[in-house]
């Protein structure tokens, strides 16, 4: 290992990717933007939810029961159906993705103390949104029932309505909200975007960056030239690195302070860890830009090996108890899991090396076993 | 016009320039593999793993009473949202295994429990979720809600002595789910797979198709032939939007149909020419980012900067209706919103046209006027 060698190659590297300004500056747009994008965008709640009541009863209880639902912030009241047969036709054509059906007689039954049923259409397209908005109708329904049931209880019993509903209600449960007090989608949204635009930008930049001397036939002056193939791994990839560390800083800064995610961590402990993620992520691009010919082939194969397990396997979107355990094999194989364990251990939980070793331990193999995958997958004698 | 566009003449060309695309894209093997793997393997791996949904959340108990009526409690938080791991030991334990990820929450009884039921007073029941996830700590906590609040129903009933027939009023509903009775996430996951993988392969490659000529300078020769602007772009994007319909068509009869069970209800017809329109809608797209960039390099990076914002706004991994304004307004740019409904619409739904023209219309205007922007642009480029 020559260290001028390398240095000379990284700094030609880097004189190439500045020069083109395009190119350079969509390195670091890109990140940014994609958390931005997602910051702002990725809300998981579910609210808003467009729905239609259809109303047989024309009670004031009917009415009441449905104003709970049209003023409740989760759902978003698109009118009055006639009947039954217009809710067809809503549904399938997107305009609502829920009807409410309350029957002739909800009034009366309810007033004699009976069971009144409704019913409830939802669109099962979005099988998570569904069980989300299945959860909101149940508590509504659940509060309404109460309400009722402490009204009958005080009038029957002659006692005050107050003491009515703790009698109606003797268990309460008090749920308190871990690592997250708020339940704010973006504080724990924030800090796993980093592992997830960190896992997209990478190995895209280091790929393309890579095949494209392959495919304008440049690297035959590095087969040719005394340059070894680690010094030439080292300095072609050192630019890359740097410039996906200074990504990731951005992006845990405007994770802190735009977003307000809270930073309980070790710092140090993060910039270690972030680093080795990143050499990771770009050992992939590596190991990418080693089996195809062409930058098309890169992109395409760099977009499709990184979002789905970013995406899926790692825990941003899907929860990772619910996977198959097929896919639970994979998203244990695989980076992205381990990186988000750091990254939620570091902003929300406080925890550190003595909780996350094993995920430091794991992706330092991950970087040796990429770089030296890719180191023995770059010969200077190409076949011929 | 001896040569015009739709003269034998024209005709001819339009088919020779397509089959030249053809031609040069089935020679990247290793393209081709992994375009094949996308269409498949990859639409496999997102629909068979993946779940939305809570299942399984590991839940322990801290019973701080330990009678019949503390386990009787406890005992209803079970599969399929729930799986108990049993009793935490001590609070300092139940903190360590949350901590560790261990358990999604953890169920705390207070001591004299059953007690205090008996005398007919309001007991607190505390259960603390991790909410690292927020949609999971959600669906947690709405799942403990409802099978406590179910449990303290039957409590007062038997209390207050309204159990029977007329149990006491309230409102029980009666939910159905459609489209997807049985809430498998295979379709929802698999489909909306398919629709990525459509969206980056039109938007990529036709414009690396386009650059790549531009970076070898074959667009020359293109431009000193008789071939208009038109007829260079075009059979790009008819080239690639065969390629990508019979993609889809593997992915639709050789992975969802045949392992996932999906149910195709709408016409099939309607589905590939909507996606043909489409493509071609996303390939206009790809073109006007090929008439900015200079280099692979370069179209690589602006397709990111196109792909994901579409991804984001379709409505296909977040709900819309939730989104701020801002972003609302924007998704009605996108044309995978628009795709988005009419494929789940087809496939799932069964709608058709009548319900979907609305999507369809749109995605037409937004098709025409990207298509032509690029070509302007092209043309004023080479001109």
């Amino acid at each position: 290992m020559n260290r001028q060698r390398i240095v000379a190659l990284a700094w030609k590297e880097w004189r190439e990717i500045i020069r083109d300004r395009l190119f350079f500056a969509l390195a670091f747009v890109v990140p940014t933007m994609l958390m931005l994008l997602f910051g702002y965008g990725l809300t998981l709640d579910v609210e808003n939810l467009p729905f239609a009541v259809v109303d047989y009863d024309r009670s004031a209880a009917s009415r009441d029961y449905a104003y709970r639902f049209i003023s409740s912030r989760y759902f978003a009241f698109q009118g009055y159906a006639d009947d039954e047969r217009a809710v067809d036709g809503l549904l399938a054509g997107n305009q609502v993705r829920m009807v409410l059906v309350i029957p002739p007689r909800f009034d009366e039954r309810l007033t004699r103390g009976e069971a009144a049923p409704v019913q409830v259409l939802i669109d099962g397209t979005f099988p998570e949104r569904t069980q989300t908005s299945m959860g909101y109708v149940a508590a509504i329904n659940s509060a309404v029932s109460l309400d009722r049931m402490a009204q009958a209880l005080s009038r029957v019993r002659g006692i005050p309505l107050a003491e009515a509903r703790g009698r109606v209600q003797p268990v309460r449960l008090e749920v308190r909200y871990l690592y997250n007090q708020s339940v704010q989608s973006i504080w724990s949204l924030a800090p796993k975007l980093i592992m997830l635009i960190m896992m997209l930008s990478p190995p895209f930049l280091t790929a393309v960056g890579v095949v494209r001397e392959k495919e304008s036939g440049s690297i035959f002056n590095i087969y040719s030239s005394t340059v070894s193939p680690g010094e030439f791994l080292l300095g072609k990839l050192a630019p890359y690195v740097a410039i996906s560390i200074a990504n990731a800083m951005f992006l845990w800064l405007l994770a802190t302070t735009l977003f307000g995610a809270p930073f309980k961590g070790d710092p140090l402990f993060f910039a270690f860890a972030t680093v080795l993620y990143v050499i990771c992520t770009t050992g992939i691009g590596l190991v990418i830009s080693m089996l195809v010919q062409t930058q098309v082939a890169a992109m395409i194969v760099a977009s499709i090996v990184s979002i789905i397990p970013a995406v899926l396997y790692s825990g941003v979107l899907l929860p990772l108890p619910s996977l198959s355990p097929a896919a639970s094999v994979l998203a244990h194989a695989l980076p992205p899991m381990y990186y988000t364990n750091i990254v939620v251990g570091c902003f929300l939980k406080a925890v550190s090396w003595h909780a996350l070793w094993l995920e430091v331990v794991v992706l330092a193999a991950y970087a040796v076993g990429l770089f030296g995958l890719g180191y023995l997958l770059f010969t200077k004698r190409p076949a011929s | 016009m001896r040569n015009g566009l739709w003269s034998p003449v024209g005709l001819r060309r339009l088919r020779v320039m397509t089959h030249k695309e053809l031609l040069q894209l089935f020679r990247d093997a290793a393209l081709m593999v992994f375009f094949l793997y996308s269409f498949t393997g990859d639409i496999y791996l997102a629909a068979s793993g993946v779940s939305m949904q809570l299942k399984h959340a590991a839940i322990a108990t801290l019973d701080g009473d330990r009678s019949f009526a503390s386990r009787e409690l406890a005992g209803r938080f079970q599969p399929p949202y729930f799986k108990p791991v049993g009793d935490a030991g001590s609070p300092g334990q139940a903190i360590r295994l949350l901590d560790d990820g261990d358990v999604m929450a953890v169920l705390d009884i207070p001591p004299r429990f059953n007690e205090r039921l008996q005398r007919g007073e309001q007991v607190s029941v505390q259960m603390q979720v991790d909410t690292s996830n927020s949609v999971l700590g959600f669906l947690t906590s709405s799942y403990g809600a409802q099978i406590v609040g179910r449990y303290g129903l039957e409590v007062a009933a038997l209390r207050e002595g309204m159990s029977g027939a007329g149990a006491g009023p309230r409102v029980e509903a009666d939910v159905r789910v459609w489209y997807n009775p049985n809430q498998n996430d295979a379709w929802f996951m698999g489909i909306s797979e398919l629709l990525t993988v459509i969206t980056l392969f039109s938007i990529l490659l036709p414009a690396a198709a386009m650059v790549r000529e531009k970076e070898r300078g074959t667009i020359e020769q293109l431009m000193v032939t008789p071939l208009s602007p038109f007829q260079i772009l075009f059979p790009k994007v008819v080239a690639m939007t065969l390629v990508i319909l019979a993609g889809s068509a593997i992915a639709l009869f050789g992975v969802l149909g045949p392992l996932f069970q999906l149910p195709m209800r709408g016409s099939l017809v309607t589905f590939f020419l909507v996606t043909a329109l489409y493509v071609f809608t996303t390939a206009g797209l790809g073109l006007l980012a090929a008439t900015v960039a200079r280099n692979l390099a370069q179209v690589g990076m602006l397709t990111v900067v196109i792909l994901m914002p579409m991804l984001l706004l379709s409505g296909a991994w977040t709900p819309i209706e939730a989104m701020p304004p801002w972003m609302r307004g924007l998704a009605w740019i996108s044309p995978l919103h628009y795709f988005l409904d009419a494929a789940y619409g087809i496939l799932l739904k069964g709608a058709g046209l009548e319900l979907l023209w609305d999507s369809v219309l749109a995605m037409t205007a937004l098709g025409i006027l990207v298509f032509g922007i690029g070509m302007r642009r092209f043309a004023r480029q080479s001109g």
